[in-house]
């Protein structure tokens, strides 16, 4: 099976759906000529044209609604951003127009559309560049949130994305492009709501997803040492959420932490602890912690940025937490 | 026919108004459009543009009177018309603004607030005394079985949150009696009828968590609260009685001890074949044991002497000890053999076996003709067989054919022990420590490294003064030791 | 009538057939009397939330109908009522969308502000000032991509040109060389602030030349010159793919919405203003150059003062949505049951 990064098999995923579909485009900053920012397009304006791979100014409102207005015509465009934090820009577009038009039409228009690009910290980008927005779009009803932590899960979710009705906010790391794993040639696609278990285990459920996932299972190695056992649950898809999957680990470890990049209030990491103490309240021996940034903007100093990222050791001292080992 | 001119509402959250001004007054002919008032509202004084054509018959509404939204304040008609006739005092149920449609519904949370206050003022067991409570678990308990009489197992019943509402007093007392517990816990206290303040809690703050509660599963009935654990055959006991049944069980505080629940360990292949063959042995070997004490001292001082001249291996105490018990089998044939119904068989060729312990068990791989081996030899064979046991490597055939074992527990500290015989064997050699020890020697003390071994034999194959002489053999070879590197 | 404003007036009909004329007047007509009927409805507590009127603005609404070929869209604001009733939406339909039933445009969940008629080409009914214009824009370019010949035909208040993303959409749609035409309704007031105090200009269509765009600006006096010029723009899309801003002069009489007694003008100003409303103006023409009778005028609005009655009763007995239509469109799956089991309805799973 070919070995690919998660940014070429973002950029694969594209070409197939594009060849597969005309009414698919790809717009967005410097995804053209530059090849992308961080090359998740690198080759696909020599192979598809001006037509279809469309660079802009710089005007997230401008192309985050250009892209649903045409998604409302029938056209299926993947609109990328530079990074999730200069969606901020455009959020009026994707909350009150890209969420609420099927609705407020009554089903007279629909979004297909994809918004991508690399979300929450990378290194050393400063408090303004730093950001995770799941916890954003993920409260918001009309919308889909992905986030993908391998090039198989990349490329078979980010197909699914682009053939999806809804709008789908399809987050990926700057960290991570350059990850490595096994993609299929034959094609594939990954249902929405299906969380992976990363690592089977007995007595933690860790939850995680996107750039969490690293962290997740270096924490869940350093457990096994101290012979605790991790279930590490990559959800992929934060919106919907794969509730079954996280209970039933939930039933059987009843210990929960949850391992993510964002803060700590009314984030995903706090929605996932209503639904489990809602749907497993009985099954839980310990309270459900939360690994993820400090209540704190990002800094740009090194030492201080990794005292607020979530890291193994903190995830584990959580793990030693809800075990109840010191 | 009349038309009603009813009172705007001229904001979202315009309820009522106040004509400030008329601009018509009666007779007037009316145009579609016209401003015929100006309207206060709570925002604004407005101008009431008509949406009626016609002329005035009747102003109904004063100037300057509050009036809700949707009350009549005109007539318009054709000119002559009764104005009366248009039913202009009451104003039309449909016209009046939805808001007050919602009004009946803000009066249900007043009617619920009753309930809570009866609730708090109900509970009929006084708060525990924070200095007695062993006592207080014990009222819980009796309390508890009385308030579910009807085996109602509704959340609602469970032992937990039934002491907290007993506990906290209409005054808003501090919760004595509530018992931490993380939710499974409680949940499988429930299933399993269990008494959560009679559970240690080995949790943060006393919690009594999931393992704490398997525990109490494990141990039996103590936990169970007293109405459960009522018989037939005897008077019923109270709380406190139930609890004193069990008085040692409880430290100086009257908290019970930890009781840590017997745990069943799968029996491993190992460990079934160990069982086994020492129970065979046990019950049909007639065991014999011989001590004999050795002097070490030439053996510690060859041994040492051989690992500084001799490379390719290091030789342990072990080793010597192996070479000689195979060197003094072939002396005597009798301890090399094994007992049959139809004869004793002496084994033709001398393999010693070797025990090596396991993380669970042990197996004897055999130093094959050891008799036959060089100090060296028998080195490199044990060291190589025992690396090879610990990583499972060992082939099958390598494990079996030993016609004689030395048990060595001498790193432990051990002195001297009984062995079992394997069974297809005739003896096991136990060997102890070596120690310092103060010896007498033709009426000298003297300080000398000592060891003793017991040889363990199977009564049926030779007596006690077999055995005896062998471990003579053996004690001349080790305490002049030189012939063993011949 | 003084001699000027009649020869202006004449000047204005020449060549204009009587037909026309009374067509004009009777679409005009037909939007004031369904506004008229929203505002009482309003004042009876019939509808809620924001209710803003197009009373004044009515032209514009008639004359864009009637540039536009078939598959062209209208991208309006919140103030949209005119432009459901002059694209052919049914006043019932609209009626029943104020009340919030289920038989309203948009099935009662939209409201005053969100009209849509994807059939009609009524494409929103937006009510976040401005951020339809990058919207409309991806109309356009849709047109552009699949090569289908439809312009979008995008519309915005006066108050709308300082926010980003006109700017944004703007700059978009002349890089991009997108068959639209923006037209911004000058109705003088940005809610309650005049023009002079939120634009550093006067002339709202200097800033075409920034987009590289053509521009129009004129007073709306009638439809015919209103149809005229907005044609030539929509031409300009359609043919040329060049994009137009025009600025329509025009007033609103009523507040900004209902609640808003318009204190921030002076009566003189609004009768000032009346003597441009295009609808007074085709009266007059009609009366004094058609010579269409009085009773014949008044037979037609009394028609349409029942039309719209008859709306609004019929939105007054409409049933309201059922319950479980608040799951409905939310996801194009079909219904939706939330994502969180807090908000899952009981006896759904």
């Amino acid at each position: 099976m070919p070995i690919l990064q998660i940014r070429q098999a973002i950029r694969d995923a594209m070409k197939e759906e594009m060849e597969r579909d005309e009414r698919v485009f790809l717009m967005g900053e410097e995804v053209g000529y530059y090849n992308g920012a961080y090359k998740c397009s690198e080759g696909l304006l020599d192979h598809f044209g001006e037509k279809r791979v469309i660079d802009t100014p710089i005007t997230e409102t401008g192309f985050a609604g250009i892209g649903i207005g045409a998604a409302m015509c029938g056209l299926r465009p993947i609109i990328e951003f530079m990074t999730f934090n200069f969606s901020a820009v455009a959020f009026d577009q994707i909350l009150n127009n890209a969420a609420k038009l099927r609705h407020m039409t009554h089903g007279q228009f629909g979004v297909p559309i994809v918004f991508r690009g690399p979300n929450a910290a990378a290194h050393m980008l400063g408090s303004t560049h730093s950001q995770a927005f799941e916890h954003f779009y993920a409260h918001i009803p009309g919308l889909k949130v992905i986030a993908v932590a391998t090039p198989y899960d990349a490329k078979g979710l980010l197909k699914t994305a682009i053939r999806d009705e809804n709008p789908v906010l399809f987050l990926e790391s700057e960290l991570m492009y350059s990850v490595k794993g096994e993609v299929p040639e034959e094609e594939y696609l990954i249902p929405f709501g299906q969380a992976d278990i990363k690592r089977p285990g007995e007595h933690v459920t860790v939850i995680t997803w996107g750039q969490g996932v690293p962290v997740a299972l270096k924490a869940a190695e350093l457990a096994a040492a101290e012979d605790v056992s991790c279930e590490v649950i990559d959800l992929r898809s934060i919106r919907p959420m794969d509730e079954a999957a996280i209970i039933a680990s939930v039933k059987k470890t009843n210990r929960a932490v949850i391992v993510y990049h964002g803060w700590p209030n009314g984030g995903v990491g706090g929605d996932i602890i209503a639904r489990i103490q809602e749907l497993a309240f009985d099954d839980l021996d310990a309270p459900v912690l939360r690994v993820c940034y400090e209540d704190l903007p990002m800094p740009y100093a090194e030492n201080l940025e990794n005292l607020i990222l979530p890291s193994p050791e903190r995830a584990l001292a959580a793990i030693r937490r809800v075990t109840y080992k010191r | 026919m009349a038309t009603v001119v009813t009172l705007p509402r001229l904001s979202d959250t315009m309820e009522e108004g106040v004509i400030a001004k008329w601009r018509i007054k009666v007779g007037d002919k009316v145009k579609r459009g016209q401003v015929i008032a100006d309207i206060e509202t709570d925002k604004a004084t407005m101008e009431f543009e008509s949406f009626d054509a016609g002329t005035v018959l009747k102003l109904v509404a004063p100037e300057g009177e509050a009036l809700p939204v949707g009350a009549p304040i005109a007539v318009f008609g054709q000119p002559g018309e009764n104005p009366d006739a248009a039913g202009a005092p009451a104003p039309k149920a449909e016209d009046k603004p939805a808001k007050a449609e919602a009004e009946p519904a803000k009066a249900e949370p007043a009617k619920a607030e009753p309930a809570p206050a009866k609730a708090a003022s109900k509970p009929e067991a006084k708060p525990a005394q924070p200095e007695a409570k062993a006592e207080a678990a014990a009222a819980q308990t009796a309390a508890a079985a009385s308030a579910a009489p009807d085996g109602d197992d509704d959340e609602d019943e469970e032992p937990g949150p039934k002491a907290t509402s007993q506990g906290t007093g209409p005054q808003g007392q501090v919760d004595r009696g509530r018992i931490p517990a993380s939710p499974v816990a409680r949940r499988l206290a429930r299933e399993h009828d269990l008494e959560l303040g009679q559970i240690q809690g080995s949790g943060p703050r006393g919690r009594v968590v999931k393992a704490d509660v398997e525990q109490a599963i494990a141990k039996g009935p103590q936990a169970r609260p007293a109405a459960a654990a009522t018989g037939a055959a005897g008077p019923v006991p109270t709380a406190s009685q139930a609890a004193g049944a069990h008085a040692a069980d409880v430290d100086e505080h009257g908290r019970p001890y930890i009781s840590r629940p017997d745990r069943t360990v799968k029996l491993s292949q190992m460990r079934k074949t160990i069982a086994k063959r020492m129970g065979q042995a046990k019950r049909e070997i007639p065991h014999i044991y011989l001590t004999m004490p050795i002097v070490m001292d030439k053996a510690v001082a060859l041994r040492a002497e051989f690992n500084l001249s001799v490379d390719g291996t290091k030789a342990s105490l072990n080793d010597l000890v192996i070479l000689a018990a195979a060197r003094a089998l072939r002396k005597h044939p009798r301890v090399n053999a094994y007992y049959t119904d139809n004869g004793i068989v002496e084994r033709g060729d001398v393999h010693v076996g070797v025990a090596v312990a396991l993380d669970d068990g042990l197996i004897v791989p055999p130093v094959r003709f050891a008799d036959q081996k060089t100090l060296k030899q028998v080195s490199i064979d044990v060291r190589d067989l025992g690396t090879r046991a610990k990583e499972k490597t060992l082939k099958p055939e390598e494990l079996t054919g030993s016609t004689f074992t030395v048990s060595n527990l001498g790193m432990f500290g051990i002195e001297e022990f009984c062995a079992i015989v394997n069974p297809g064997e005739a003896a096991i050699l136990a060997v102890g420590a070596v120690q310092d020890e103060a010896v007498v020697e033709d009426g000298q003390l003297v300080a000398r490294k000592r060891m003793r071994v017991t040889l363990c034999s199977d009564h049926r194959v030779f007596d006690g003064a077999e055995s005896a002489k062998y471990l003579q053999t053996l004690r001349k070879l080790l305490e002049s030791p030189l012939s063993l590197l011949t | 009538m003084d001699a000027a404003y009649e020869a202006k007036l004449r000047a204005d009909y020449d060549g204009q057939s009587r037909e026309d004329v009374l067509r004009d007047y009777r679409e005009m007509l037909r939007i004031r009397r369904f506004e008229e009927a929203a505002a009482r409805a309003y004042t009876r507590g019939k509808i809620s939330g924001f209710l803003h009127l197009y009373i004044g603005q009515e032209a514009i609404a008639i004359a864009t109908q009637q540039v536009m070929e078939p598959g062209d869209r209208v991208v309006s604001t919140y103030r949209t009522h005119g432009f459901a009733i002059a694209l052919g939406s049914d006043p019932k339909a609209c009626a029943a969308e104020l009340f919030g039933k289920a038989a309203g445009l948009v099935g009662g969940v939209g409201g005053s502000m969100h009209f849509f008629d994807k059939e009609r080409g009524l494409w929103g009914g937006y009510a976040i000032v401005g951020n339809h214009i990058p919207v409309a824009a991806g109309h356009a370019f849709a047109s552009q991509y699949t090569g289908d010949g439809r312009v979008t035909l995008c519309f915005m208040g006066d108050g709308a040109v300082g926010i980003g993303p006109v700017h944004e959409g703007m700059t978009m749609a002349g890089i991009m060389k997108l068959p639209i035409v923006f037209v911004v309704e000058n109705n003088q007031y940005s809610m309650g602030t005049p023009l002079k105090r939120t634009l550093p200009v006067e002339d709202i269509t200097a800033r075409a030349a920034g987009y590289g765009f053509a521009s129009d600006r004129f007073h709306v006096t009638s439809v015919q010159e209103t149809r005229r010029r907005l044609g030539e723009a929509v031409e300009r899309a359609r043919k040329d793919g060049k994009p137009t801003l025009v600025e329509l002069i025009t007033y609103r009489f009523r507040g900004h919405s209902m609640s808003d007694p318009a204190k921030y003008r002076q009566k003189e100003e609004v009768d000032r203003w009346r003597l441009n409303d295009p609808l007074e103006r085709t009266l007059m023409a009609l009366k004094t150059i058609y010579q269409v009778p009085e009773a014949e005028l008044d037979a037609m609005d009394e028609t349409i003062v029942a039309e719209m009655d008859g709306a609004y009763e019929f939105a007054d007995k409409a049933p309201a949505p059922a319950p479980e239509a608040r799951f409905d469109n939310v996801m194009a799956e079909g219904p939706y049951y939330g994502d969180s089991a807090t908000t899952r309805p009981a006896g759904v799973e």
